[in-house]
């Protein structure tokens, strides 16, 4: 087994994901501890420019192409990175995103590896890995220590580290052939749907009031409407809410719905899931409302109530109509 | 076209309580959690029972977990699964999810299985592994994120959720596993003769001799694992909190909204 660190690039359509470049750095702290180097394995067809592009930020790629590649398919992957890796590599590291924490379970099962999946952060010491993770709706944090022979394969939850920039020198794009038996993979890509929007898009407004299950049923949905109102904003949810189609998906904010940066955001009855702060987090002002004071959206809001928001909002709007 | 569905359910703390850290510091206090079956995995129990309803077969769920579970199993017996069948795993943390997923699928190997579902992630970690780790156990094909499924003659259409909204449609040869993903479907609730009815299925016990292993740890991979710490996470920063009853702290968030320029007029 080689001391490298290897990162499966993520791309779709021409475009690479920001979680490459978040691997690329978590990759070049670990391999500093490894004595290897971090690596880019980038798989794809027709993807040469985007090699250019993630060398550009001063790593080298492995670059595979193959027609079996054109799309990400966890078989296609899978047979493709056990032939580009014959000498594994001490860790391989993927997103925790629908592409990496597809792949990255399947890939331990093959070959037979520890995996830690969904870290915040990550580090070796002497030979082990530390794996720092959030769990039960992100109020525990653990520590796990992990100690094998085999190649560490770990998920790196997105935004958890700050991605690699532009570098000086480029690094060098290394071409390897791979074979791929495509009767082998068991999946077949067709194709990309995109929601047709008919709907307000909430990523263009300048405040968004967003509705949690803190409202506890749908007929309480025009509080969270009139305080929008109020403000000029649009209303906004969290997934509970699309998925019990309480308001059209969307109106969702979060990693599988809409990220918005507005001016205001004012979080109503919402817990604040890992999935649904990838979504508001940059936003300019975040308020909170929420029973549980130690619920996880306090964490990234500038100011907090802890209160019933069926009854704060409703005395909010009072409060502003009778300025 | 009938198709045996098995679908693995997990037994999860309700993730919104309020947690403390055990004496050892090495797990969450679990003398007073209240247990339900996770969120993702009521989705993929529907789906399951959705599919047996139109095209006939069985549905089977499946779980590793202490004794408790047994409450779950029957739950998902009053909501439409025809067997249950427990791994007598009683870790209550289940950290390794290489060692549960290991042992899924030397039992699901055991049992015939057109189809294997479960949810795409568990509410207490979060790890999104357990699917696909059992997927590459039984080296059959799988997919995660999955929010539409369609059966063919020979295999399965589905639509996985990517980020942003978006979608990938893919099909896959059965037998195959899908991780499901919340919102696929509407949830039934068991009807109260189902619930009397559940209460005196058997439910199916399964020990490691069972599969082949003189204990559980026979499951685990070729690695040493151990809980170094687990503590309440370090706060990145905190929202500043506004202190009082309800009409004071209306009063001073309209305040604060009029000083930013948020209220007009």
């Amino acid at each position: 087994m080689g001391a490298n660190v290897v990162a499966v690039a993520e791309h779709r359509e021409g475009k690479i994901a920001g979680v490459t470049y978040e691997l690329v750095a978590k990759g070049r702290e670990l391999a500093a501890k490894t004595g290897g180097a971090v690596q880019v394995a980038l798989l794809g067809k027709g993807v040469s420019g985007l090699a250019g592009e993630v060398a550009s930020r001063g790593v080298e790629v492995l670059l595979a192409e193959h027609d079996a590649l054109a799309a990400y398919t966890a078989g296609g992957y899978a047979q493709a990175l056990a032939a580009m890796l014959r000498s594994p590599p001490k860790i391989l590291l993927a997103g925790h995103t629908s592409q990496g924490f597809d792949l990255a379970p399947r890939l331990a099962a093959e070959w037979t590896a520890p995996i830690v999946a969904n870290c915040v952060d990550l580090a070796m010491e002497d030979g082990t890995l530390i794996a720092s993770r959030k769990i039960l709706n992100d109020k525990m944090a653990v520590e796990l220590a992990v100690t094998s022979e085999r190649p560490y394969i770990a998920t790196l939850r997105p935004g958890s580290v700050k991605p690699v920039g532009p570098a000086g020198a480029p690094g060098k794009v290394t071409p390897v052939s791979v074979l791929i038996d495509p009767a082998k993979n068991g999946r077949t890509f067709h194709g990309y749907e995109r929601p047709e929007v008919q709907d307000i898009d909430i990523a263009a407004a300048d405040v968004v009031v967003s509705a949690g299950r803190g409202i506890q049923k749908k007929e309480n949905l025009p509080v969270i409407e009139g305080l929008a109102k109020a403000l000029g904003g649009v209303v906004g949810a969290s997934r509970p809410l699309t998925d019990m189609d309480w308001l059209p998906k969307t109106r969702q904010v979060g990693q599988s719905g809409k990220t918005v940066r507005p001016k205001l955001y004012i979080a109503c009855g919402i817990s604040g899931a890992m999935q649904h702060i990838a979504g508001m987090k940059d936003a300019g002002l975040i308020i909170a409302i929420n029973t549980d004071p130690s619920a996880p959206i306090f964490e990234v809001a500038h100011y907090g109530v802890v209160a019933n928001v069926l009854e704060f909002v409703p005395a909010l709007v009072k409060e502003l109509k009778s300025g | 076209m009938p198709l045996d569905v098995v679908v693995c359910l997990k037994q999860v703390p309700n993730p919104d309580l309020q947690f403390q850290v055990a004496a050892d510091g090495k797990d969450i206090r679990r003398d007073a959690l209240n247990y339900k079956t996770n969120g993702a995995d009521e989705y993929a129990l529907e789906e399951a029972v959705r599919l047996k309803e139109k095209f006939g077969g069985k549905v089977t769920a499946l779980t590793a977990g202490p004794k408790r579970a047994e409450q779950m199993l029957r739950e998902a017996m009053a909501k439409g699964a025809d067997a249950a069948v427990r791994l007598a795993f009683d870790d209550p943390a289940a950290v390794d999810d290489y060692q549960v997923a290991n042992m899924i699928a030397a039992a699901i190997a055991k049992r015939p299985h057109d189809l294997v579902l479960t949810g795409v992630q568990s509410d207490d970690y979060g790890y999104s592994a357990t699917g696909p780790l059992v997927a590459g156990f039984l080296k059959i094909p799988h997919a995660s994120v999955v929010t539409r499924v369609e059966v063919s003659e020979k295999g399965l259409k589905v639509w996985r959720e990517l980020e942003g909204g978006d979608q990938e449609v893919v099909s896959l040869a059965r037998p195959a596993l899908l991780t499901i993903q919340f919102g696929i479907n509407q949830p039934r609730y068991a009807p109260l003769p189902a619930i009397m009815k559940a209460s005196r299925q058997p439910i199916e016990e399964v020990k490691p001799t069972d599969l082949g292993q003189s204990t559980w740890d026979g499951f685990r991979g070729p690695y040493t694992l151990a809980v170094r710490k687990v503590s309440p996470p370090a706060a990145k920063g905190h929202a500043e909190m506004i202190p009082g009853n309800v009409a004071d702290q209306a009063k001073a968030v309209a305040q604060l909204l009029r000083e930013k320029g948020f209220v007009r007029g």
